[in-house]
């Protein structure tokens, strides 16, 4: 499939407020065919630039605003957190337990969700990373200029591909959850696939399931594969449980 | 400043035999290894009709927005470019990943995933509703003149928007075969032979220009540039060069957790979030750079964040939630719950990790690219010099074709695509000085200075 069909895919399978900060992918795909192949004069390359530019602008605020969302957003949750486990530490009478279990159950969904939002604003960086690389080289290509290279060198050190803060508190977020998410226990696991369903209705996890799908999908291995051709994904181990009716 | 023409006019370098050696290994050890035939490149484009009132609405708009006269997309680090150069044979070993068997089909995951999708769909009606509630990115922009979160360069973005809106979106099916990977990817040793006549001369160009121009618009495109956070330090993302840069650009506000910290002690000093105002906290947090504007915005955003106390926390968490409470009410407690959100967290999980090797490799990726261009810079320069030194009566006039004549090593099949590849796009531009290719079998190459920007890759014995 095409990157442009993959692209809009995963926007509509998006959170809402973040569709329409990915890339114009097919806007900028219609400005490369409009440059001329056999005189490109440096007057469209300067608008396609521009262009480029104001994309990236995009990126860069966006992302860059989620990051401080999830920087306030990862400490209230450990403010949250101590004070539960504070609570705990004091045993109580009957309703101060049901509204620390309540409690906790908030906080392990709200804990996981962040951490798949979080996952998600990478996967953002990335897809759009990878639109702008492929519509340069689309560019190069129709006029034979050399804009790919130096152009992706900058764009690599953008706030919005340098994703290691994000990154890092993801990692964070992992540990956290060890801690609040109680011990497996084996022997739940077959209702708990039930209920993976139904908590894969809510919208992060959905599309932290179309993230992965898309992802595979793009890298399956094709015929023009090349040697700077990123590898198949393979995920042999992730298991995901055979299709089951979805409860109602 | 950043013209065609000044590239035109440097005249283009006369290449030797390229020392097939190095580049020979990076081939050999999987980069074209015999097990991925590379097709040749499907060129063919289709040229969609656009309706001229289009053209001339996106074009009006294009103009709209005035082109800074000295435009560079972003600084480049000069100092950035030392520890690329590392020794070639490292090259070698890095593209042994890419020999990994192409045509693997991985299905584990996709028919649960396409149920999950399915079974999302019947909700995406519910988040329509939702939209527009937390428009945060839109929050400063009208309110506050000085926002600071946005350079005036945003006008660009609005005017973008504004481009998006006046291309109507037709939906044009122009089906082309290639897979997306493999085109952003796939670097033909023709285009990075291509790369390496103008690349250089490009960056050379670019690099005195971002540093020495005084221009407003090039500091707010040196805004871009990220600069590494220290606690308590300030991530305002300035360029270190732009010495003028003070209150005339607004840079771009990163927060650090480190920050935040500071942020937060400074609040609870003036008695919580409800209670402090942004000037007293920027006068507590004393960080330099820091402006009331970055303390305003943060400080909303932190009340939002802790509003609803008892129920998620953050608004973007209740949209998110406030409608699949129903469903999940009754599994709140129960073991299914966690069971859930434990299959949850490991999906996540998983994407993550696959989205660290992908960047890391995306990273590599580029560095291997930039470093075969030096190298092949490198070469040319030395051949260069050899011709130089030994001049030829049949020396090539001025108007010949720019030819890099490759040796027989390495992979022959893929050396024979390419040349297929480099014919077809060569008849594609209809550069009629490409035809004439005299000197096949010297080695003297000159550049065609006016138009040829483009390298042939011809195989000698093709």
């Amino acid at each position: 499939m095409k990157f442009g069909k993959r692209l809009k895919k995963q926007v509509e399978e998006s959170l809402p407020e973040w569709r329409d900060k990915f890339l114009s992918y097919k806007d900028l795909k219609k400005l490369v065919r409009l440059t001329s192949a056999a005189q490109p004069c440096s007057r469209v390359e300067a608008e396609f630039v521009q262009m480029l530019n104001a994309e990236i602008d995009k990126f860069n605020a966006f992302f860059v605003e989620q990051e401080e969302d999830f920087i306030i957003r990862q400490r209230e949750l450990q403010e949250r957190i101590k004070r539960v486990m504070e609570d705990d530490g004091t045993g109580g009478s009957q309703p101060s337990e049901m509204e620390h279990a309540k409690e906790m159950s908030r906080i392990r969904k709200d804990i996981v969700n962040f951490h798949g939002e979080m996952v998600l604003l990478e996967n953002y960086s990335s897809i759009n990373y990878t639109g702008l690389a492929k519509i340069l080289k689309k560019y190069d290509k129709r006029t034979g200029r050399v804009l790919r290279l130096p152009f992706i060198e900058k764009v690599l050190k953008q706030p919005f591909f340098t994703t290691d803060l994000v990154s890092e508190m993801v990692k964070e977020c992992e540990r956290t959850i060890e801690l609040v998410l109680p011990v497996a226990d084996r022997g739940q696991s077959e209702q708990g696939r039930k209920g993976a369903l139904v908590a894969a209705e809510q919208s992060v996890f959905r599309n932290t399931i179309a993230a992965l799908v898309t992802m595979q999908e793009l890298r399956k291995g094709s015929s023009t594969y090349g040697h700077f051709s990123l590898p198949p994904l393979s995920l042999p181990d992730l298991q995901l449980p055979s299709p089951i009716p979805i409860l109602q | 400043m950043y013209t065609w023409k000044e590239m035109e006019t440097r005249s283009a370098l006369p290449m030797g035999k390229l020392n097939m050696e190095q580049l020979g290994d990076a081939r050999s050890s999987g980069v074209m290894s015999s097990t991925l035939p590379v097709r040749p490149n499907n060129s063919g484009e289709k040229f969609p009709k656009i309706p001229d009132s289009q053209l001339v609405l996106m074009d009006r708009e294009i103009r709209s927005n005035p082109l800074p006269s000295d435009y560079t997309p972003f600084v480049s680090d000069g100092g950035n470019v030392g520890p690329l150069f590392s020794s070639p044979s490292g090259l070698s070993s890095d593209l042994h990943f890419s020999s990994s068997l192409p045509h693997e089909r991985h299905t584990n995951g996709t028919p649960f995933a396409n149920q999950l999708l399915n079974a999302g769909v019947s909700l995406s009606s519910t988040y329509s509703s939702n939209t527009g509630i937390f428009q945060v990115p839109n929050n400063n922009l009208p309110k506050d003149p000085t926002a600071v979160t946005w350079c005036p360069e945003t006008v660009q973005g609005i005017g973008n928007s504004k481009i998006n809106d006046s291309l109507i979106v037709v939906s044009n099916d122009l089906s082309k075969q290639n897979e997306w990977w493999s085109d952003i990817m796939n670097v033909d040793w023709k285009d990075l032979l291509n790369d390496t006549t103008i690349a250089e001369s490009q960056s050379k160009v670019v690099c005195p220009a971002a540093q020495s121009s005084p221009d407003i618009s090039m500091h707010q495109l040196q805004s871009h540039r990220s600069v590494p956070c220290h606690a308590g330090e300030v991530c305002s993302i300035t360029s270190p060069m732009s010495a003028t840069t003070s209150t005339a650009t607004k840079p771009r506000m990163r927060w650090t957790p480190e920050l935040h910290e500071l942020f937060i002690d400074a609040v609870n000093q003036l008695g919580g979030g409800e209670k402090a105002t942004p000037k007293g906290v920027l006068n507590i947090m004393k960080v330099e750079g820091l402006t009331i504007c970055h303390v305003k915005s943060h400080l909303q955003k932190y009340r939002t964040a802790r509003y609803i106390p008892d129920s998620s926390e953050g608004m973007s968490e209740k949209r998110i939630t406030q409608s699949e409470e129903l469903p999940s009410l009754n599994l709140k407690t129960g073991i299914d719950f966690t069971e859930a959100l434990r299959l949850q967290i490991e999906v996540q999980k998983r994407l993550h990790e696959q989205l660290e090797i992908q960047r890391s490799m995306q990273l590599r990726i580029e560095e291997q690219a930039k470093r075969l261009q030096v190298m092949i810079e490198k070469q040319r320069k030395s051949t260069m010099e050899k011709q130089h030194a030994s001049s030829t009566p049949s020396e090539p006039t001025p108007h010949s074709t720019a030819e890099i004549e490759l040796p027989e090593g390495g992979n022959s099949s893929s050396s024979i695509q390419r040349t297929e590849d480099s014919r077809q796009v060569g008849n594609k531009w209809k550069m009629p000085e490409l035809e004439t290719s005299n000197k096949k079998g010297t080695d003297a190459i000159t550049g065609c200075p006016s138009t040829s920007k483009h390298i042939r890759v011809s195989n000698e014995d093709a």
